[in-house]
């Protein structure tokens, strides 16, 4: 079993079924610390709920309000985000573009699709150099000729798709219009176009022959556009000939308010048209695939034959498939690609910054700085800095075995740690501890904290206590006196702003058989199923009050005259945190 | 020749390296070294069997060349990179960290007596990367990434990739222009671009040349 090293984690506020839905504001303080004495005493905090699952915590993730006073955790934070940005490339993206042009980089940053590597652009000269390859430093050359995007880590690139680019940038643009193979596609305004041509002059001749070429490989984005393009002249026309009788007939597929409906959940309301409550009667569905009609290609034979050609290695793995972003060029219906050759590169998802919240006071806990190449804060307000932290190392007394100190706790035989805590606050802290005489849990291990009440010296400067020599000795070491030794109601070690002191712990025994005797329950069935999983775990919930006088905060501009008197104010924090221990021996 | 040389390796360079001096222990191969090569005076040569450099070949300082298990055939243009060990037996090459924990039990069986390991030409084999000897042959133009490792046995194929960490197990025979990435997997190198890269390799042991000072003559003797 893997040595477990003894952790802290902390409960935040937001899961504790009292304190949901309450303003948490600075003159509840007293309130919520008065609360654990009157009902918590039978309502102990078990790390071994399932929920608890869901609100234990690092100190390293929680922040602090400092207005509502209390902890927050990364679940009860409500996020805004300030930047999105390219990973790749860091440009910022306003978050405008993002609604016009989607989620990802759109400028020359792509990702391999085969490994998700970086892609390079490299020039492909039709008169190789031959030294460009493996020596970067000869490649400050003025390039010419065809790009490709390559990866150095699979030397995958863009070639094996059959796609080369005219200029190194822009990218995304230049890939958009080409299908893989090289062919260009069609981009909307050249369609558009293009069907003007075609309803000024085309005859019904050229119509058809126009059809056939675009049948084979029309894709997503074009048939959208035909389809849309027909069924606007639908509606048109069934709009002109309605004569408002009945909407009995508006129901079905091919009635046209069903459809304008549709079509405006689906364009954006441009062809939301209120009279379409008066229109009756059936249009025609699309016919060819200038109208958007695509008949579904149902002989595979060609993906076959590639297949049996090119075999196993030509085919993409299911992740490739899924990391692949929707190609608007690829062909609908049967679009996904289920060859290396059909795979595209993938632009960049984009990142963002995010600011943080307070769920209950709306104040911003957490800002990052919005430029993206900056990793600063502007306002990080961390738990860290606030409250007490808590760090737990066993405690070798001296007539304990010199011997190797096992990993696990032995059951039935007292163990003592030491809990360090740790103040970050510039104030002199009072801390209570609580913890139950006995875990949660079947298997109960009993648990004395030795010292529950002590204060923590305020977060000083380090030079001041340095040069405070002489006060040094008095202060430091209060709590012992000759031979080191726990004593109950006195802490074991005292620093600048430390203090630590002895826990006790006797671990309960992990036999099935013993438990029926050891938890009279009265007439109550003791539960004596196997071993469940981490009930060997030691894990002591531990009430934790702190206690200290700060600055009165500065809402209150009009008391400024008497300032000395009221400055100071009494604050509190009462949390709930899990000590781990360790496992006890099953043996 | 099977004279344990007792001079430390490393005397010439300046900068003095925090890993401890190379030593050589057990016998002095018999070389074979075209007069073209470069080889660094702290390169570790071992092992009874003979082991031939082609024209232009560098093997780096710190380079591990074992010959215990069979003839070590080095081809022309290769570069050899520092702390890597091609050939040797189970002792040595468990010296290095290892990846491949199912090949070790290959490892510890019995070589044939002839288990050499033979590079072709333009091979090159990167920091810390593993040739474990065994008829291992790594053809033409392969790059063997940074800690990667081709075991005893293994036939690589020409114009192969093998990506940093990468593990060709025992035996294993990995077909031409092979790109082995991921954590094993494979596909086809279809850039065609052998030349390119060849030339390239011959660029970088121009500059290797000048950079590293050549000491042929303290191995042949």
């Amino acid at each position: 079993m893997a040595p477990l090293t003894p952790y802290t984690f902390f409960q935040c506020p937001c899961s504790e079924p009292s304190t949901l839905g309450r303003p948490a504001d600075g003159s509840s303080g007293a309130g919520a610390g008065a609360e654990p004495d009157a009902d918590d005493e039978d309502r102990a905090f078990d790390p071994r709920a399932p929920r608890s699952n869901y609100s234990l915590y690092p100190l390293e993730y929680l922040l602090y309000c400092e207005d509502c006073q209390q902890i927050r955790c990364p679940r009860c934070v409500a996020e805004e985000i300030v930047t999105f940005y390219c990973p790749c490339c860091l440009f910022e993206v306003p978050s405008s573009n993002l609604k016009s042009e989607g989620n990802r980089c759109t400028r020359s940053c792509f990702q391999c699709p085969v490994c998700i590597g970086p892609l390079a652009t490299t020039s492909l000269e039709s008169h190789p150099d031959p030294n460009l390859l493996a020596a970067p430093d000869n490649s400050a050359a003025p390039h010419s000729g065809p790009y490709i995007l390559t990866c150095s880590y699979c030397n995958w690139s863009s070639t094996e798709i059959g796609i080369k680019f005219d200029k190194s940038n822009g990218i995304h643009a230049q890939l958009a219009k080409l299908r893989n193979g090289g062919t260009t596609r069609l981009t909307a305004k050249e369609r558009k176009e293009r069907r003007k041509d075609l309803l000024q002059g085309g005859g019904p001749a050229t119509r058809t022959a126009e059809a056939a070429v675009d049948g084979r490989d029309l894709d997503v984005d074009t048939q959208f556009a035909n389809l849309k393009a027909f069924y606007q002249n639908q509606l048109a026309d069934s709009s002109s000939g309605g004569n408002g009788l009945s909407s009995l007939g508006d129901m079905g597929f091919a009635s046209p308010s069903s459809l304008s409906r549709i079509m405006s959940i689906y364009t954006g309301g441009s062809l939301h048209d209120k009279r379409s409550k008066l229109r009756i009667g059936t249009m025609r569905e699309a016919l060819d695939s200038d109208e958007g009609l695509k008949i579904a290609n149902l002989d595979e034979s060609g993906a076959i034959e590639k297949l049996q050609e090119e075999g196993y290695d030509a085919t993409v793995s299911a992740e490739q498939i899924s990391n692949q972003t929707p190609n608007l060029g690829e062909a609908p219906l049967h679009g996904r690609g289920r060859f290396t050759s059909e795979l595209r590169p993938i632009p960049y998802l984009l990142r963002t910054k995010r600011s943080k919240r307070c769920p209950i006071c709306r104040h911003i806990i957490s800002k990052p700085e919005a430029k993206v190449q900056a990793t600063r804060f502007r306002i990080r307000l961390v738990a860290g800095s606030y409250i007490p932290s808590i760090t737990i190392r066993p405690l070798n007394t001296p007539e304990a075995s010199p011997g190797a100190p096992s990993d696990t706790l032995q059951p039935l035989k007292p163990v003592q740690f030491l809990l360090t805590f740790k103040n970050p606050i510039f104030e002199t802290v009072k801390v209570t501890l609580a913890t139950p005489a006995k875990t949660p849990g079947r298997f109960a291990s009993k648990v004395t904290v030795l010292c529950p009440q002590f204060e923590i010296d305020a977060n000083t400067d380090v030079w001041d206590e340095a040069l405070k020599d002489g006060d040094k000795d008095k202060r430091r070491r209060r709590g012992e006196d000759g031979p080191h030794q726990a004593e109950a109601g006195k802490i074991w070690e005292r620093g600048r702003n430390w203090v630590s002191l002895v826990i006790e712990v006797v671990p309960a025994s992990l036999r099935l058989d013993l438990l029926a005797l050891t938890n009279p329950t009265g007439g109550q069935e003791v539960d004596t199923g196997p071993l469940r999983e981490d009930e060997d775990l030691l894990e002591i919930p531990m009430f934790v009050r702190v206690e200290w006088e700060a600055d009165a905060a500065g809402d209150e501009i009009g008391s400024a005259p008497n300032k000395d008197k009221e400055g100071r104010e009494k604050r509190e924090l009462a949390y709930w945190c899990v000590l781990g221990l360790g496992r006890v021996s099953q043996s | 020749m099977a004279t344990p040389a007792s001079t430390s390796a490393n005397s010439s360079s300046k900068r003095h390296s925090i890993l401890p001096p190379v030593s050589q222990a057990g016998p002095k191969p018999p070389v074979q070294f075209s007069s073209s090569i470069t080889i660094a005076d702290s390169a570790l040569l071992t092992g009874s069997h003979t082991i031939l450099a082609g024209s232009e070949s560098v093997i780096h300082p710190r380079a591990r060349l074992d010959s215990s298990g069979g003839r070590i055939t080095i081809g022309r243009r290769c570069i050899v990179h520092e702390r890597s060990i091609v050939g040797g037996n189970a002792a040595t090459v468990t010296l290095s960290p290892s990846r491949g924990s199912k090949t070790s039990d290959t490892l510890l069986s019995p070589l044939p007596s002839s288990a050499g390991v033979t590079l072709a030409d333009y091979v090159l084999v990167d920091v810390g990367a593993v040739i474990e000897a065994g008829d291992t042959v790594v053809g033409e133009g392969t790059t063997v990434g940074v800690g990667a490792r081709v075991c005893a046995g293994a036939v690589v194929g020409k114009h192969c990739t093998l990506t940093p960490h990468t593990v060709v197990a025992a035996g294993d025979v990995v077909p031409d222009f092979t790109v082995i990435y991921s954590k094993g997997l494979r596909r086809r190198d279809l850039r065609g671009v052998p030349e390119l890269r060849n030339k390239g390799q011959a660029r970088q042991i121009e500059v290797l040349r000048r950079m590293i000072p050549s000491n042929p003559g303290k191995f042949s003797s």
